[in-house]
């Protein structure tokens, strides 16, 4: 039984139309101990049914598993949204709920290879030299969270010294108790500086400087 | 893990589907003529004047008791009408507004793109546009703070039961306020807390019976009328709430792992304008004789306003001349025209 039903698939054709690039949708999944695993590779298969520049890529977390270490994947089920270049996109957990909104509108970023952010957010991101990694906790059920993880995925396309995941906490509960999150979305940059909330891009690039002055 | 909880996510494809789909499609690619944020008196007086002036009219409102007059006891001095309760008279207004076309969501503005044409309202459950922009979203937001909430939020402290309600599974949790959508809020709580203490600053809820009824029937919903909330205690994380009676007697200290704040305050909401728009002292809006603001096409109406009356008939004649210079602007007029036809 299809996830996406006709009248959601044809609003996500509408909404995939006229792709600038073409979009890997690479999936890491397993047979076992994996709750979503089996839902997030449908969604994935169903998504790029709907775009002819989408292409779903189906991995085996275990098998595969030289794959996912080049590409940094390292807990499932894992989507990483790879364009004309790897940006260091991933979404760790079903992207469900209002998450879904979030993918698709990571896809069209990531298919356009141009980051929709603010001249001085790229004056910034241009001139990084160490690595950032961005981290945004999110549960499906939160509207304030697709905010959160869409900015932090146009940052990773705008640099490639960055990269963001969007975690969905519940199917973590590992990381969400090492992050301590109790409330979403909460954004960990490199591990030392956390954001409450769906924060302006100002705040967002002001935090993140902050965590390479810590680093 | 999701499996555990059936009711918060029933199945999958519902979480995938319908409402859940998120705020970021399209939901409404057709732009209205006129998108009004706010349902109080100025925003369906706006609404009222737009739509018999034969504009397509959006009305986006959090709900119908969230704003001033919505919590209003008793409205005695607006002409015409009364004693009336502001509910009354603010669903009177939309009725009206509604008589002539205006369509009204409950739904929440998380954030505004003014600066494009026509301009995006991002809502939790779709994204609307505008041509013009009426903005009346009233004085109600919260300056101060509980000693110890700003320190602790993201830590326990919460303002979103359907998006943090889930990490207090089994664990006690307070929830402060007593509007409508602190009941609601605390009622999504039951499906995961133990137990709900729910402290109002009234001895009364200003919430629909229905709903008032559905939580002190819950078993695990504990109700504390006229309290005051002193404290909210914790370290790393919430460990719990101290609160006195409204007479600030009889201390008392309640452990729970979290606190879900649903305080109206005083100051203008704007924050969905993310700085798209200057403001005055004390985060009011700046407009012109004709209530537009610094972009052309966008108006500000109501409580939201520097210089300002308070007062129901004000807000109202601001969202009639608001909508008659929108028209104006929309229909690249340079007059208003009045309408006095029945």
């Amino acid at each position: 039984m299809p996830l996406l039903n006709e009248e959601i698939r044809q609003e996500v054709s509408r909404f995939l139309e006229d792709l600038p690039g073409p979009v890997r949708l690479v999936m890491f999944t397993q047979e076992f101990e994996c709750e979503y695993c089996a839902e997030t590779r449908q969604l994935v298969e169903e998504i790029a049914d709907l775009s002819p520049r989408i292409t779903a890529e189906i991995y085996d977390f275990q098998a595969d598993r030289a794959k996912a270490e080049e590409l940094g994947v390292d807990k499932i089920p894992a989507i990483a949204v790879i364009g004309a270049q790897d940006y260091g996109v991933r979404f760790y957990g079903i992207p469900s709920g209002y998450e879904f909104s979030s993918l698709l509108h990571t896809t069209r970023s990531v298919a356009a290879g141009k980051p929709d952010l603010s001249d001085a957010t790229l004056k910034v991101l241009g001139g990084l030299t160490k690595p950032v990694h961005i981290q945004v906790f999110v549960t499906p059920t939160c509207p304030y969270c697709p905010q959160a993880v869409v900015l932090a995925h146009q940052m990773a396309i705008a640099s490639p010294m960055v990269r963001a995941d969007m975690v969905e906490a519940m199917e973590f509960p590992h990381l969400a108790y090492k992050y301590q999150v109790m409330g979403v979305p909460r954004t960990v940059i490199n591990e030392t500086v956390h954001i409450e909330g769906a924060a302006p891009e100002s705040m967002v690039v002001a935090k993140l400087q902050e965590a390479l002055k810590n680093n | 893990m999701l499996n555990e909880n059936p009711t918060f996510f029933k199945s999958l494809q519902q979480a995938v589907r319908g409402n859940m789909l998120g705020p970021l499609l399209l939901s409404e690619p057709d732009a209205y003529d006129v998108v009004v944020i706010g349902g109080g008196p100025a925003g369906s007086t706006a609404a009222l004047y737009a739509a018999r002036a034969g504009l397509k009219t959006l009305v986006i409102d959090k709900e119908l008791t969230a704003g001033a007059a919505g919590m209003a006891g008793q409205i005695v001095n607006f002409p015409g009408v009364g004693p009336v309760s502001g509910v009354e008279l603010v669903q009177r207004i939309r009725d009206q507004a509604a008589s002539f076309g205006a369509r009204f969501v409950t739904d929440r503005v998380l954030r505004v793109d003014l600066g494009q044409n026509p301009r995006g309202v991002w809502a939790g459950n779709g994204v609307y546009f505008g041509r013009a922009v009426i903005l009346a979203t009233g004085a109600m937001g919260r300056k101060h703070r509980i000693p110890g909430e700003e320190p602790l939020v993201g830590r326990g402290v919460s303002y979103c039961a359907t998006c943090d309600g889930a990490f207090f599974r089994g664990k006690e949790v307070a929830v402060v306020g007593n509007t409508e959508e602190a009941v609601e809020e605390a009622l999504t709580l039951t499906r995961f807390a133990s137990r709900i203490h729910f402290l109002s600053p009234t001895q009364d809820l200003r919430a629909h019976p229905d709903l008032v009824r559905e939580l002190l029937e819950y078993p695990g919903a504990l109700y504390y009328p006229a309290v005051h909330v002193i404290e909210i205690v914790g370290q790393e994380a919430v460990e719990g709430v101290r609160f006195t009676n409204t007479k600030g007697e009889e201390e008392r200290f309640l452990p729970v792992a979290g606190v879900f704040v649903y305080l109206p305050g005083n100051v203008p909401i704007t924050d969905y304008l993310e700085g798209q728009l200057p403001l005055g002292e004390d985060g009011c809006l700046i407009v012109d004789e004709n209530f537009q603001t610094a972009i052309p096409g966008v108006f500000a109406v109501g409580d939201l306003l520097c210089r300002h009356l308070k007062q129901a008939v004000v807000a109202a004649a601001e969202g009639a001349v608001a909508a008659m210079a929108a028209d104006r602007y929309l229909r690249g007029r340079t007059r208003l025209r009045t309408d006095w036809s029945g």
